[in-house]
């Protein structure tokens, strides 16, 4: 069984799964109504109490689009943080702590951290594994935008080479992010600092902007990328070349005039050859490496309690929602009370009437779900603008599969639970309903 | 095939052992039509529903033809309801969202489908009979007698032999009331249906073939002729 299980594709999986966790409500939908056909008056119901319903219908909507939408929410952020750290195969730093170092590389959250010297990076960029060695220097500003020196083969790497206008050929050049406030050809001057604490005209420095990479979904959208050489030259520190060789911009830096770096970040030429890396790299008091996709997917499994915490309280809370639904729908069907004892008067069968009712919550519960398929829909796509507008992470949050069993799980859940008010006014005597 | 009533220590309680009716012997013939009057509290009604077989817990014997209805469970009551009875209340008790074809045919969504076209087709010449176009719009929007009417039209659909009518022209004006009259006696004599008709209408109970009088739940002396 497993095997047969194992041999189907991801799709049919979630498709048979979907079906397994509705098949509860379609055999009582198929035995309840079998033999009947109860439509019309189920639609005289609907309509008689439509308000009511609307409402009904309303809060079941709202409770699944929150819990649907908060769901894909937050897989379209793991998403999105793991999509931003692709680029990120592996980080060498001074030692210290791998979040706030990962922070400050793959989302420009700059912090104060010691510099690696001229002598690791040659060691990292001559190893015979590394394809690219990028020392990446951060701290500066303009605007809110985040100035980072870096090398133009990382800039090749992280656009994928979609570059609009070019890259840089000087110092006074510059690279921006596609969401950078600024327009190639623009000039600016970077502030010494980020946020409210920069220091504006600490830096003599004009650089013009030449290009502009291509849209990465990223906090390096909105960030200003120049020659690592312009960091050190606007700090006033050496070239990272030897003197003689001081117009030259990019690698091979000489290790006698290498300033440091706060970051490297490393992709090797294979993918087992990162592991390599990280084992060579990672030495006591010297050098910290670490896959920021390691230290993320730490974060996530640790952050996944609070997820199938927040899980559990919205399918809770919507089983409340629902649970308040039906008990409205209690109080709502002893007002056709007297219409069901009529049918029961004149010959239906007592399955017919609980097949009515049945329906009645049923149809209402089905079409807050959907309804509230399409809100979830909306609430994750709202938050996930939000969320990207606040962080640059592209957060794609869709409604997938995951949901889709949620909810058919909680259909098929609350259609059983719908017998309940169903059964209720069929305990009724016909006489009692008839006299009202 | 019209069947007769014999009925025989026919006792209803309340649930606390209140004796509600006692009607110790009646008989009816098929196609004959029986008026019940009395004051109100009488247990006219109580005693239509039991001809029906609506309630439980009562004692005695309630025949219709072969099929005593208290020996019955309460599924295949349902069942002879459905086959052979149909009933009209004072207060038309209509689905108000539906049009008068609609309610006039609500047997069809229960019955079999073998059953559901001929119960529509019935459905629609009683209402062309009873003088009622079947037009979409809601019930709602008819007058009482022509509501009335298609309770009636509902109730003769399934080809009841056995009309059970609790005041049925109660909540009509004297002119509505007496078309009523009209149409339900020669439906009637027309049709060979047994018409049992609770009222408090002097009109209607003239034109029934007996009247069964109760008095706080008692045959009346003298009351059947």
């Amino acid at each position: 069984m497993m095997d047969l299980w194992d041999s189907l594709s991801a799709l049919m999986q979630d498709i048979v799964l979907t079906v397994a966790l509705l098949l509860p409500a379609l055999i009582l939908w198929r035995l309840v109504l079998r033999g009947f056909a109860p439509r019309p008056l189920i639609g005289a119901l609907l309509w008689r109490f439509r308000w009511a319903n609307a409402l009904f219908v309303l809060l079941i909507a709202v409770s699944v689009g929150m819990g649907l939408g908060l769901l894909a929410q937050e897989r379209g952020l793991r998403e999105g943080t793991a999509r931003a750290a692709d680029k990120f195969d592996l980080v060498v730093t001074a030692p210290g702590s791998e979040i706030t170092m990962m922070l400050a590389t793959v989302y420009l959250q700059p912090s104060d951290v010691p510099l690696l010297d001229g002598a690791t990076y040659q060691a990292i960029a001559a190893h015979k594994n590394v394809s690219i060695a990028a020392p990446l220097a951060f701290g500066d500003s303009f605007g809110a935008s985040s100035v980072v020196g870096t090398t133009a083969e990382f800039v090749q790497h992280l656009s994928d080479g979609k570059i609009e206008g070019r890259l840089w050929e000087s110092t006074a050049e510059a690279v921006i992010g596609a969401r950078t406030p600024l327009q190639i050809g623009d000039a600016f001057e970077p502030a010494h600092g980020v946020g409210d604490a920069a220091e504006h005209d600490a830096h003599d420095a004009d650089l013009t902007v030449v290009g502009r990479i291509g849209y990465t979904g990223t906090p390096w959208d909105r960030a200003v990328l120049v020659p690592i050489e312009t960091i050190w030259e606007v700090h006033g520190l050496a070239s990272g070349h030897a003197p003689g060789r001081s117009d030259q911009i990019g690698p091979p830096f000489d290790p006698d005039y290498f300033p440091g770096t706060p970051a490297i970040v490393v992709r090797a030429d294979a993918m087992w050859a990162n592991y390599a890396l990280r084992s060579e790299f990672t030495r006591d008091a010297q050098t910290m490496a670490f896959f920021p996709g390691a230290v993320l997917s730490n974060l996530h499994r640790l952050m996944g309690d609070i997820r199938q915490a927040m899980s559990l309280m919205s399918l809770v809370t919507q089983c409340l929602v629902a649970a308040s639904v039906l008990l409205g729908l209690f109080i709502l069907s002893r007002l056709f009370m007297r219409q069901m004892a009529l049918l029961r008067a004149l010959g239906a069968p007592a399955r017919f009437v609980f097949a009515v009712l049945w329906s009645y919550c049923t149809t209402l519960l089905v079409a807050g779900s959907v309804l509230g398929l399409g809100l979830g829909w909306i609430t994750a796509m709202v938050l996930s603008r939000i969320i990207s507008a606040r962080t640059d992470i592209l957060i794609s949050a869709r409604l997938s599969w995951t949901e889709f069993h949620y909810l058919a799980g909680f259909v098929s859940l609350m259609t059983l639970l719908s017998l309940l008010p169903a059964l209720a006014v069929l305990r009724k005597p016909i006489v009692d309903g008839l006299r009202g | 095939m019209t069947l007769p009533l014999h009925v025989r220590d026919c006792v209803v309680r309340n649930r606390g052992g209140r004796v509600l009716v006692n009607v110790p012997h009646l008989d009816l013939l098929p196609g004959a039509s029986l008026g019940i009057r009395g004051p109100s509290g009488a247990g006219k009604s109580t005693f239509l529903y039991a001809l029906a077989g609506l309630l439980e817990g009562m004692d005695g014997e309630v025949h219709w033809g072969d099929t005593d209805l208290l020996t019955m469970s309460s599924a295949r009551r349902a069942s002879f309801r459905a086959a052979n009875i149909g009933m009209i209340f004072q207060d038309f008790l209509l689905f108000e969202e539906l049009d008068a074809a609609a309610n006039a045919s609500l047997a069809a969504m229960y019955l079999p489908k073998a059953r559901r076209t001929g119960v529509k087709t019935r459905a629609m010449a009683q209402l062309a009979h009873l003088g009622l176009d079947a037009s979409a719009r809601s019930v709602a929007s008819y007058s009482g007698g022509e509501r009335q009417r298609v309770a009636i039209a509902r109730a003769l659909a399934n080809e009841a032999t056995i009309l059970l009518a609790d005041e049925p022209t109660a909540s009509l004006d004297r002119a509505a009331a007496d078309a009523l009259i009209e149409d339900l006696v020669n439906r009637v004599r027309d049709h060979g249906t047994t018409l049992i008709a609770v009222s408090h209408d002097a009109r209607l109970l003239d034109r029934m073939d007996r009247v069964l009088g109760l008095e706080d739940g008692q045959v009346a002396a003298g009351a059947l002729p």
